[in-house]
This record gives structure tokens, C-alpha cells and sequence, in this order.
């Protein structure tokens, strides 16, 4: 540097000095200053280099950053993890299919790249395509989800600016099948209904945002539905339906001992690879959306109820003889009998005036505290997003105590009511429904004790009894010691109970001795046959229908048929004292 | 001296150069070996997808039934049908060996000693 060699002062101009002035100051050691410059310089250039050093440590030790950003692009509908069966059977998976897009920019002949294109793709929009490859546009869609063998034809042709990104597509290789269980997505393959809406609903929607849920690597989702068993019910179901001329026919097959929903069932239904058909009200879940009045299945809770309380016994008898006179109401029975009726035959009579009055010796807050202990009063909450609120009467008076002993005058979802009575068959545990697998320990977790156990097994007794001798007797499969409820509600037409327009179900347990599985049956608006004898109520055809359901699904189930049992009375009481 | 330990700084420097370019270069070709074998194993995992879903709907119980309906003369199985292993009877003895051409001759055949030769009659050594 000049300013380092020693220099004359004598030979520097004014403007020089000034400059060496500015520079230095007055009283400096210049040698001392050339020594902290060149010390400074070292640590400059060690910084530099020690910079260069740490980039490349940070090159070597980070891999590739360049080959994550590609992995990340290529799939732009989100990864779903599988869903299957409680036995490994698929009911959702992705399949990666090629979607075609283009980059106007980049094309140089639109016509000829139409053209080509419209080739390979015959449904494609010309006209539309050439729009779109027209415009000024970074990226446009061409068409979404094409086939590998297109895919192929379409690289060959080598059209500059057309490109494939590939997208997973979901797919329920079912169709209709488990429909309203599993739900569907949209075309970004986001859950919009069902189980696939819950998926999302547990952070895969967060995780697609955050760009993670590209690729497979999640872990599929086991339900606790059987294929098989949905499929048995949905067979009979549709048969049922067409049979009986119905207006739609639901079906329901719970795990009375861990809750868990075997089979759900509700037809009419849709197929989740349409999803079009999804939107159609006709079409909805009528198990956990829809809420209806049960009818005389609720007559199983009111006699759990009493029994229950202690007031009343197995032996106690009610008064029958005459119609029930409330205010300007009269409460008849379908079978009547006109005598002194015991409590197991205000069961399989199904009477109302029985079940009227033994709600009314208990008094309207019990029968209230009781039904909100089995939860009938409350909204019923599952992993399914659909969910639908009881119907309560705001002013609840002993004249709607009258008609909800009997099943009028309170709407419940029908998944309501089944967990309803699968506490009063399983020992007494109230335990929520759930569509994921789970065991019986993790479900006496969750239950609470709601009866006696003794109770419970009361109701079992009546239960077999009801298909021994009962309503319920054409649902009784031989083999399989089913037990069961029948149950007609008259719908409400303009605010009025309609004579013609019913609602039936049917609810069984099998085998009644220690019960393993409920079967709900469910038919809307259901006409009578000539077999039937102009009968349109629950024992003519959503017991038959449930009959043979159970037939069907029994031995998928593992339940071994016994023959020669002994009546109720001698197996399922005596054990009981 | 100093041109000695110069000379052979620098031949350390471009042999640690070369074996530097080596590791470079065989450590860029793993990396692309991974690529291609990720790429490949994604590649495989749609395949196994694809060809899972297509079972699935091949394995559907609405097909199978329709198909059973129209080739099979299968009917629904029913209570009585079914019965526990230990209630089955004892398997027969079998006497003869299946497949046999003439079963009640070699049953005979079975109950006759060989070594034992019947009398009676005697053979006609010379009948006119």
C-alpha cells in the first residue's frame, strides 16, 4: 500500500496532508497501525474461509435438499391413510393416477398441441383445451386422473409444455356397500362425510396443510365393521325394502358387550365413488341422523325401569281391563286382552295400557332421570360427524310419560336407543357405540353401571320369552336362542298419528342367555302383502326381516347354534336365584 | 530442504485432491442409486395399491354373490348343519383300499389266508 512506504513530508501537497490527516491523525505510531491493519486482514480472510469451511460441512452433513422438494411436489391431493375392516378387508385406499396439465406459456402451437391431444383423449373438450392452452397462464389443469396407458401416449408424443403431476385418487372398492360408515371425499381428497370426515377431524387436515401428508406412510385405520356382516344385512335389507314396498329400511348390528357397530345399514343409499348421489335427502343415514319415534321398543326400557326401581316385580300385575282414560285421551292395546295383565305378559302383548300405568306408579322425574341415565335424552355423539338431537317435549307432564312408556311422544336416533338397550341386556353398562375396534376391557372403562344386573337378566328372560311365545316368535331362528322386541310406531302426518303410515322395528339379541350381538331392523313406511294378511306392522315383516338377517350372520359371527334348549323360564330365570 | 517438504505437501495435496474427487463421485452415485430405488419403491407401493383396490372390488360380496347366484348351485348354509369336531363319529375301518376295481372280491380276497389251501374238490387234471 502507498500510504505504508515511508514518504518525505516535504514532498506532499497541502491537499495530500490533508488527506494523510483525515487518515491518520496527528499522533500516531505508524507502525504499530501497519501491524494492527495486517492483523486485521488475517482475521478477514480467516472469517471468509472459515464461512467457505462451515458451508461446505453444512453441504456434506445436510443431505440433499433438492430431492425432497420434488417428493413433495408430485402429489397434490392429499395421502389418506387405508381404512379396512375388523378383518383386513380394504374399504378406502388411494391409488396414485396421473392428472394432465399444461403451461401455456411454454406451448408453442396450441392447435397442433389440441389437436394431439384430442387423439390420445377423445373425451376431451377441444374447444375448451385450446382455451385453456390460449390463455396467459402459468399452469392450467387439463384433465384430472387419466390412465397409465394414456399417460404413456401422451409422453410420447412429446408436446413441449404438457406435463403430469401425479395425484392420489381415493377409492372405495365397495361402492354402496358401507356407504354411510365410511363417508367419501372430495376431489382434493379431503373427508366430507363419515369416517373419512373424522379422519380429518384427528389432524390429517393440519398435517395436509402443513404439505407432510404426501406420501403413504401412514398407518391404515381398522374399523370395527365386518364386511361380511354388512353385507348379509344390507342384502336382506334391500330385499326387505323392495318386498314390503318400504321407503327406506335400516339396519344395525352392535357388539353388546363392547359397543362397537358391527354393521350399519341404511338404505337408500349412495356410492361413495359418485359422489353426487351423496347429496340427495332421501339418501341420509336414518340410524344416526334421522330421529323417530320407536314405538313399543321403548316398552323394554319403561319395563326395565320398574323392574329396576324394586317396586315392581316379575309377579306385579296391572290393570288392563279398560282402555286408559287420559284427559280427552284414550289409550288402547293392539292385542288387547281385557283382563289383569303380569308384567311378562304386558311384555309379549305389548300392552299399552300395562306399560302406561307402571310408568305412571313410578312418577314422571323417575321415568325422566331414568331415561337421561341411559342417555335417551341427550344428544348421542360417535365418530361420524352426523349426529342428531332427541326430540324432547319442553313441558314433560304425566300425559307425555303416558306415551313415552309406549314410544310416542320422544324421538331418538335409532343408535340411541340401541345403546339404550344394550345396557339393559348386557348386565347393566351403558356404553357408548363406536365405529374403531375395541375391547371389552377398554369398554368397562368407559361404561357406567345404569341397572342391577339382575335386572338385566330379567330382561333377558322377557326378551326370550317375547320370541318363545310372544310378537316375536317369526324372528325366533332355531339354534340360535334369539330374543327380541317388536315395535310399530305411527308416524306423524300433518301433526297427526296416521293409522296407515308406520315406522317398525324390530330389535333382537341372540343367544338371549348371555347376549353377544343386537340386530336393529328399521322399515320405513312398510305396506301390507297377501302373505302378510294386509299386516303392516313389525311382526310380519321387520321381525321376518330381522330372522333372516340373523340366520345369515350368526355363523360369521361365530356363534354356535345349540339346539334343545330349555324355555326361558328354566335357563335364563333360574340362574338369576 | 524446504523444496523437499514443499514437493511433498504438494503431492499430499493432490493425492487427498484425488481421493477427495473419488469419495465425491462415488458418494454422488449412491445418492443416485437411492433416488432411483426411492423412486422405484414408490413406484412399486402405487402397483401394490392399485392392484390391492382392484381385489378388493374383485373380492366384493355383492359380486361374489351375483356371481354364485348365476354359476353356482350353492345355498345358504343353516343352523342344523354345523356341529362341533368331538361329536363326530369315529372314522369306519376300511378294508379295502379305495379305488379298488372289484371291491366285494377283494374283500374275500382280504378274509383269505394264503397260506391256507382249501380242500374239497380236486382239481379235473384231465377232463375230456
Amino acid at each position: 500500500m502507498p500510504s505504508d512506504s515511508p514518504r518525505p513530508t516535504g514532498l506532499m501537497s497541502a491537499r495530500r496532508r490533508l488527506v494523510h490527516r483525515l487518515l491518520y491523525g496527528r499522533n500516531v505510531d505508524r507502525s504499530a497501525k501497519a501491524r494492527a491493519r495486517v492483523v486485521l486482514a488475517i482475521a478477514g480472510f480467516a472469517a471468509l474461509y472459515a464461512i467457505v469451511a462451515l458451508r461446505l460441512v453444512m453441504f456434506a452433513v445436510v443431505p440433499e435438499s433438492h430431492a425432497v422438494r420434488r417428493t413433495s411436489q408430485d402429489a397434490v391431493a392429499t395421502a389418506r391413510p387405508d381404512i379396512v375392516d375388523r378383518n383386513g378387508q380394504v374399504l378406502a385406499t388411494d391409488v396414485r393416477m396421473p392428472s394432465l396439465f399444461g403451461e401455456p406459456r411454454k406451448i408453442i402451437d396450441v392447435d397442433e398441441a389440441t389437436e394431439l391431444l384430442s387423439a390420445v383423449l377423445p373425451d376431451l373438450e377441444s374447444a375448451e383445451v385450446r382455451e385453456r392452452l390460449g390463455s396467459r397462464r402459468g399452469f392450467v389443469w387439463l384433465k384430472r386422473e387419466i390412465k397409465p396407458q394414456q399417460q404413456q401416449q401422451i409422453h410420447r408424443l412429446g408436446i413441449p409444455g404438457i406435463g403430469f403431476l401425479p395425484e392420489n385418487k381415493r377409492v372405495y372398492p365397495n361402492g354402496a356397500e358401507v356407504s354411510h360408515l365410511i363417508g367419501l371425499v372430495n376431489i382434493d381428497n379431503q373427508g366430507i362425510a363419515g369416517m373419512e370426515k373424522w379422519l380429518d377431524g384427528r389432524g390429517l387436515a393440519d398435517l395436509h396443510r402443513a404439505g407432510f401428508a404426501t406420501d403413504r406412510q401412514q398407518e391404515p385405520i381398522e374399523l370395527a365393521v365386518d364386511l361380511r356382516v354388512q353385507h348379509a344385512l344390507r342384502d336382506e335389507l334391500v330385499a326387505a325394502a323392495e318386498k314390503f314396498k318400504a321407503k327406506a329400511a335400516a339396519g344395525l348390528v352392535v357388539d353388546v358387550n363392547t359397543g362397537e357397530i358391527i354393521s350399519m345399514v341404511s338404505v337408500p343409499d349412495y356410492d361413495p365413488n359418485n359422489p353426487r348421489e351423496a347429496n340427495d335427502p332421501t339418501r341420509i343415514n336414518r340410524l344416526t341422523t334421522g330421529v323417530f319415534e320407536l314405538g313399543s321398543t321403548f316398552k323394554a326400557l319403561t319395563i326395565a325401569m320398574a323392574l329396576d326401581s324394586g317396586k315392581v316385580t316379575l309377579s306385579s300385575s296391572f290393570d288392563a281391563r279398560m282402555p286408559l282414560r287420559y284427559g280427552r285421551f284414550n289409550i288402547h292395546d293392539y292385542h288387547a286382552q281385557h283382563r289383569v295383565l303380569t308384567v311378562p305378559e304386558i311384555f309379549t302383548y305389548s300392552s299399552n295400557i300395562g306399560t302406561a300405568r307402571m310408568a305412571l306408579a313410578l312418577g314422571v322425574e323417575h321415568h325422566k332421570w331414568f331415561l337421561r341415565k341411559l342417555g335417551q335424552l341427550d344428544r348421542l355423539r360417535t365418530e361420524l360427524p352426523e349426529s342428531a338431537e332427541p326430540l324432547v317435549p319442553k313441558r314433560w307432564g304425566e300425559l307425555n310419560t303416558v306415551t313415552i312408556a309406549f314410544g310416542h311422544g320422544l324421538s331418538v336416533a335409532p343408535l340411541q336407543a340401541v345403546m339404550g338397550i344394550n345396557a339393559l341386556v348386557n348386565g347393566g353398562y351403558l356404553i357408548p357405540p363406536t365405529f374403531l375396534r375395541r375391547s371389552q376391557e377398554e369398554a368397562r372403562a368407559l361404561a357406567t353401571q345404569v341397572i342391577k344386573p339382575e335386572t338385566s337378566d330379567k330382561m333377558r328372560y322377557l326378551l326370550r320369552l317375547n320370541a318363545e311365545k310372544g310378537s316375536a316368535t317369526k324372528a325366533d331362528v332355531k339354534g340360535y336362542y334369539v330374543g327380541g322386541k317388536t315395535g310399530t310406531a305411527e308416524k306423524v302426518v300433518n301433526g297427526r298419528y296416521s293409522k296407515t303410515k308406520l315406522l317398525t322395528t324390530f330389535t333382537a339379541i341372540l343367544p338371549a342367555d348371555k347376549p353377544r350381538y343386537q340386530v336393529l331392523i328399521i322399515l320405513d313406511e312398510p305396506q301390507g302383502l297377501k302373505e302378510t294378511f294386509g299386516f303392516a306392522t313389525s311382526g310380519w315383516n321387520a321381525g321376518p326381516t330381522a330372522g333372516k338377517v340373523i340366520a345369515r350372520i350368526a355363523p360369521m359371527l361365530g356363534i354356535e347354534p345349540r339346539f334343545d334348549m330349555p324355555p326361558a323360564d328354566r335357563l335364563i330365570l333360574a340362574r338369576g336365584q | 530442504m524446504l523444496r523437499l517438504i514443499n514437493l511433498a505437501v504438494i503431492g499430499a495435496l493432490v493425492l487427498s485432491a484425488g481421493w477427495l474427487y473419488e469419495i465425491k463421485y462415488s458418494s454422488t452415485h449412491a445418492a443416485e442409486r437411492v433416488a432411483k430405488l426411492r423412486a422405484e419403491i414408490r413406484r412399486e407401493h402405487d402397483a401394490i395399491a392399485a392392484l390391492r383396490a382392484e381385489w378388493a372390488r374383485l373380492d366384493n360380496p355383492d359380486r361374489i354373490q351375483i356371481l354364485a347366484r348365476r354359476y353356482l348351485t350353492l345355498k345358504a348354509i343353516e343352523a342344523t348343519q354345523f356341529d362341533s369336531l368331538d361329536r363326530l363319529p369315529e372314522k369306519p375301518v376300511e378294508l379295502v383300499p379305495p379305488g379298488t376295481a372289484d371291491p366285494i372280491g377283494a374283500l374275500i380276497e382280504n378274509m383269505v389266508d394264503p397260506e391256507v389251501v382249501t380242500g374239497g374238490i380236486a382239481q379235473p387234471e384231465a377232463n375230456p
